[in-house]
């Protein structure tokens, strides 16, 4: 497909002379302060710095992507373990310490994509992977104190270890935190990293845009998991014992605590909330330790009911309203970013962007039966148990071809939909998209085979910039890069066209959530676009609408049908509506089909009559 | 055999008496209260306070149970009610009170273990075996509880109101009924449940701050499984508590430990709904 490409002037977009100055910089920072630290600050400090690297793990999982890991300290444990019992007893020396941290890693990887595995199926709660996380530290546990003289059980296990001075282990553990949260930095501003959001942000939409959610979310954990581990590794060699305490319940709740305060969602906040407690818990917590962990967890409970950003957004917000960065206008914490004042953007190329297509495109007169099938439904059924919502659904939908159901409430038009757009959806039958069966395929899979879902209601990401949204809805085409941030926007014509017309193009920086209802609407028909749809299914697209924006949808989908050969499937009750823009009408009726015909055919039938449109067809 | 037949149907009653104020909260409330091993530690700690006194524990169990109601109440006004529409969110602050709890009560009572005295020391024959009675008679109040269970669902009017709630919550408060009676009760008798079921089992486990962290999330595991019904809370707890019993008994107990939370997980796994 023709596809028309510009480059917005992306503010997020990262340059390496930006990371590498950020690098030198944390570096130089702690290399000057280890040599100006007393040698009880930098054993707390150093401490600190891990466990630091372990809740940037643990942000990124549930700050970024909405994975709640009560467990990421099991992981930590694995790494710690691995070692201590590497050194123990299979010699001491680094290449057996560094086989001992791998295997480690390897186990926590497998650990929590098993963990993920078992949390992450369609439907599945969004706190059910807190619960499951929440039993890692458990079995863990169980297995560290069942292990004897193996794994020390609860006298901890004692193991060789270089000697190394504290401001040494400061440095150490300092630089590796800068270069995790350097790297972490640049992974939350990929083209990945925008992924993981939107599957927080609405992970449905996600998944009818063909991303793999759930293989993303897997991946992600074991990702945490490898970096708590090896974490836990150095650590190991800093503490030189190796604890039950390391990978357990209550530090694994921790470091969900020191997340929450220091501000999820934000880099720098859980690494400043985790140094600074741990700090003062050092200071405070040798004379007042059970005080102290009541007044955190009276913060905490206090920052989760109305402080749920944490600290650090907190402090931001009152920074940036006390004092206005000079040289930038001052914004209000309520006023919009401001939409860009050209409604194109600079360096596009004006010929891709216009409607115009090749001549030969634009007058075919076709007959439906030479035309190729796109979908093809043979006695689709589905049913609950011995209720049969859908039954003996048989149609075709030809290319280029607008069809409508209609159907009174209840009648199964949206179970229909559901079935077309997730093969494992339907309980019986067959479903045929350009010839492939869906039976059994998820929903990401039939996305690949060219079945794009617009939902009812706008369904778009709301913490997301129009142009992320529409970058996001591009990912599936194309692996997205897990450093780089692309600044190149490619649409095919059919998303590109809706965005022109809908004046998308002037509000590409501009949070989906700040966008007007049908503008809203407008955006995730451009994402659904945006796949190369070869059938669009839409769940009634005019709801809501006005008059005005009623008749723009409908020439809308005329051009799609018309100009792109985008067969278009669409549920909707408006009866003047459906007459101008359908070809053909598919009446549903008690989940079977009543009447398969020509517009008039429907509008005429007296059967169609008395069960729905009744008194309504004369009324027209 | 019948000695493992009457631990198996025992242990359930047990896992029975500390879920069943979990299972309701869940149920009714749809959110995850970590704060229930608390809860078990508070009424753990006023059977502590009971054998001071030299108050026999038949008399501390309703004081538990008021003691509940009363920490319920106050919780669910200050905590739970400014969160629920962030049902996540009440995880974590569930853990934050729980951490509240325990540092109290370390606080007040110290880290050590403490005992509480046993109303029953004795034990039963049945056939040529004998039996702890106290366990029996554990066993037997988790029955009388699940039918006070049931029928305050199924036979009183707020336990309709309960049950709409559960199925749908929107709709319940469309037709009239004051939703947020029905979370704040709930909440007081899923607290109260909790403390008492902690006075209950003092005479099985020793008394400290995190007494309830163990049994927290195997009642858990056993609250998914089981869904919102006090009846398959009873199957639930049978089944997998069962299956602990045996491999504690026949295998070793620490993956004895482990079975019911490994069970449960991959049964919600298999089973694909919650």
């Amino acid at each position: 497909m023709d596809l028309a490409a510009w480059s917005p002037d992306t503010p997020r977009r990262l340059s390496v002379a930006k990371v590498l100055a950020l690098t030198a910089c944390g570096i130089g920072v702690i290399l000057i302060s280890s040599a100006l630290l007393g040698v009880y600050d930098a054993q707390i400090l150093s401490q600190a710095f891990f466990f630091a690297v372990v809740a940037i793990a643990v942000d990124l999982q549930w700050g970024y992507t909405g994975i709640l890991s009560w467990g990421q300290s099991a992981f930590f444990g694995i790494g710690v373990y691995g070692v201590a019992i590497a050194s123990a007893h299979y010699g001491g020396g680094a290449p057996i310490a560094i086989l001992g941290a791998t295997i480690a890693a390897a186990l926590a990887a497998f650990v929590a994509g098993g963990a993920g595995w078992l949390s992450f199926w369609d439907g599945a709660p969004p706190f059910f992977v807190a619960i499951v996380t929440f039993a890692i530290p458990v079995v863990f546990t169980q297995v560290i104190l069942s292990g004897g003289t193996y794994t020390g059980a609860s006298s901890g296990l004692p193991f060789p270890t270089p000697n190394l001075a504290p401001w040494q282990w400061y440095r150490i553990s300092g630089c590796l935190l800068v270069l995790v949260a350097i790297a972490a930095y640049v992974f939350t501003k990929s083209d990945a990293g925008r992924i993981l959001v939107a599957i927080r942000e609405n992970e449905d939409r996600c998944r009818y845009l063909g991303i793999r959610t759930a293989r993303w979310k897997i991946g992600l954990m074991a990702a945490c998991a490898v970096l708590s581990a090896v974490a836990g590794t150095l650590y190991a060699e800093y503490a030189t014992v190796a604890a039950t305490s390391y990978g357990d319940f209550v530090f694994g709740t921790e470091l969900v605590i020191w997340t929450a305060l220091g501000g999820r969602g934000t880099l720098i906040g859980p690494i400043l909330g985790t140094i600074f407690i741990n700090y003062i818990s050092a200071v405070l917590g040798g004379s007042l330790p059970f005080l102290w962990l009541l007044i955190i967890g009276l913060i905490f409970v206090f920052v989760v009911i109305y402080l749920p950003s944490g600290f650090y957004p907190f402090l931001q917000q009152w920074a940036s309203r006390r004092l206005p960065i000079p040289g930038r206008p001052f914004r209000g914490l309520l006023s919009s970013p401001q939409p860009e004042a050209s409604g194109r953007p600079a360096g596009t190329d004006t010929r891709s962007l216009s409607p115009s297509l090749p001549a030969a495109r634009g007058s075919m007169p076709r007959a439906l039966a030479e035309r190729a099938v796109v979908l093809h439904i043979r006695e689709v059924q589905k049913s609950y148990g011995s209720l049969h919502v859908l039954r003996n659904i048989s149609f075709d939908i030809h290319r280029g071809e607008v069809v409508g159901i209609v159907g009174p409430n209840g009648a199964g038009k949206t179970t229909l939909v559901r079935c077309i757009s997730d093969g494992r959806e339907y309980s019986a039958g067959d479903i045929a998209v350009s010839g492939r069966s869906t039976r059994s395929l998820s929903a990401q899979e039939c996305v690949s085979l060219g079945v794009g879902r617009k939902f009812q209601t706008p369904s778009v990401f709301d913490a997301l910039s129009v142009a992320d949204c529409l970058h996001i809805a591009r990912s599936f085409r194309k692996p997205p890069s897990l450093w780089r941030s692309g600044s190149h926007l490619a649409l095919p014509l059919p998303a590109l066209r809706i965005a022109e017309l809908t004046g998308l193009f002037s509000q590409l920086h501009v949070p989906a959530s700040h966008l007007a209802h049908g503008t809203k609407q407008a955006l995730e028909l451009a994402m659904v676009l945006a796949l190369e749809p070869t059938i669009l299914l839409l769940d009634e697209p005019t709801a809501g609408l006005t008059r005005a924006e009623r008749t723009a949808v409908g020439s809308l989908l005329a051009v799609l049908a018309k100009e792109h050969n985008i067969s278009v499937l669409l549920i909707e009750h408006d009866v003047d509506f459906v007459r101008t823009v359908c070809d053909r009408l598919v009446v549903l009726h008690m989940g079977e089909i009543l009447l398969d015909g020509t517009v008039s055919d429907v509008v005429e039938s007296e059967v169609v009559r008395s069960v729905y449109l009744g008194e309504a067809v004369g009324g027209t | 055999m019948l000695t493992h037949a009457l631990d198996i149907v025992t242990s359930a009653g047990i896992l029975y008496v500390v879920a069943l104020g979990l299972l309701i909260i869940f149920g009714v409330l749809k959110i995850i209260n970590l704060a229930h091993s608390a809860f078990l530690a508070i009424g753990g700690y006023v059977a502590v306070v009971a054998t001071e006194f030299h108050v026999s524990l038949w008399y501390a169990i309703p004081i538990a149970l008021i003691i509940g109601i009363v920490i319920g109440a106050i919780l669910e006004a200050t905590v739970l009610r400014p969160l629920y529409a962030r049902p996540l969110d009440t995880i974590l602050a569930t853990w934050g009170i729980s951490i509240v709890v325990v540092q109290l009560i370390t606080l007040i009572f110290g880290r050590e273990t403490q005992f509480a005295a046993s109303p029953i020391t004795g034990a039963i024959s049945i056939g040529d075996i004998t039996y702890s009675e106290y366990r029996i008679i554990l066993l037997g109040l988790a029955l009388v509880l699940g039918a006070i269970m049931v029928f305050l669902f199924q036979a009183t009017e707020l336990g309709l109101s309960a049950r709409a709630v559960i199925m749908n919550e929107g709709l319940a408060q469309a037709m009239g009924i004051n939703t947020r009676f029905v979370r704040f009760f709930t909440f007081c008798a899923g607290a109260a449940l909790a403390t008492m079921a902690g006075a209950l089992i003092t005479p099985l486990v020793s008394i400290e701050p995190n007494m309830g962290l163990p049994w927290l999330i195997n009642a858990f595991m056993l609250v998914l499984v089981a869904g919102s019904s006090v009846i398959s809370l009873g199957w639930a707890t049978l089944g997998l508590g069962g299956a602990q019993v045996l491999v504690s008994t026949f295998i070793n107990p620490i993956i004895g430990g482990l079975t019911i939370i490994v069970l449960s997980v991959l049964v919600l796994r298999a089973r694909k709904t919650l």
